[in-house]
């Protein structure tokens, strides 16, 4: 499969800037990451294709409604078989 | 235990939706595309975040879900249960995280936790695995975003079997 997300080198490589500026645009959260350890850090490729081209979500708006009807936590604890058998 | 006034739950609802389509998760499973919702059920709140992730070009879909249920205590809501759940179909491999039935897990094995592997999804070489604590959807959503981001089945000979 194909590599899902760069490092912060190859992200300064593609924004021409430092690596120390990309390390800054991810700890102000403008740039979307993740830590895989403390000296490890992803940028999914899909987040930042979606940041660099400027889309930036719009905040949802949040509403509660009446529950529609829906099996209890933990009564999924095997997943079916027919979703099994989309898989193979 | 998490707890939130009904206006933070809001916001925490708000904030986990915005998240998700930051790292490019498309969300599902809502009744329009501007709005995110909780279902009232009696004194419970129930949170249900279907999305997928991203794939390539003809393969299945990576399924990602967040599940949560919410008790009103007092003036607060209190997060009782949660199940984070990740189906890599391209890869064929399922990780949960769970938080549910705790008297059960706790008289069966002093855990409140567990987490589901299946290296093959719907294999299990494991019923339940000890799992740490998450820290409500945010957490569970990167937790999850994470194993999927690096491309790879889980290793769940790592994890500690509980039976």
């Amino acid at each position: 499969m194909d590599r899902l997300y760069y490092t912060p080198r190859e992200v300064a490589q593609a924004l021409a800037i430092s690596d120390d500026a990309v390390l800054d645009l991810i700890d102000r959260g403008d740039l979307p990451a993740l830590r895989v350890s403390p000296r490890i850090i992803r940028i999914p490729i899909v987040a930042f294709d979606l940041w660099r081209s400027g889309v930036v979500p719009k905040p949802r708006r949040a509403t509660i409604r009446p529950a529609s009807p829906m099996a209890p936590i933990g009564s999924d604890e095997q997943v079916p078989a027919e979703a099994r058998a989309l898989t193979r | 235990m998490i707890a939130a006034s009904e206006d933070e739950l809001l916001w925490y609802l708000v904030d986990l939706g915005q998240t998700m389509e930051r790292y490019g998760a498309v969300i599902l499973s809502q009744d329009s595309s501007d709005e995110v919702s909780l279902g009232r059920n009696g004194d419970d709140l129930i949170l249900d975040l279907r999305s997928h992730l991203p794939t390539i070009q003809r393969a299945p879909p990576t399924a990602l879900r967040l599940r949560e249920r919410w008790s009103r205590t007092g003036d607060h809501w209190r997060l009782m249960e949660y199940g984070y759940e990740l189906h890599h179909r391209a890869l064929d491999y399922r990780r949960a995280l769970h938080r549910h039935d705790v008297d059960r897990f706790v008289r069966a094995h002093d855990v409140v936790t567990h987490e589901h592997c299946e290296s093959t999804l719907g294999v299990e070489s494991c019923r339940h695995f000890a799992g740490d604590p998450v820290d409500g959807a945010r957490e569970g959503f990167f937790r999850l975003y994470g194993l999927w981001l690096a491309g790879t089945k889980p290793d769940c000979s790592s994890l500690r079997c509980l039976d």
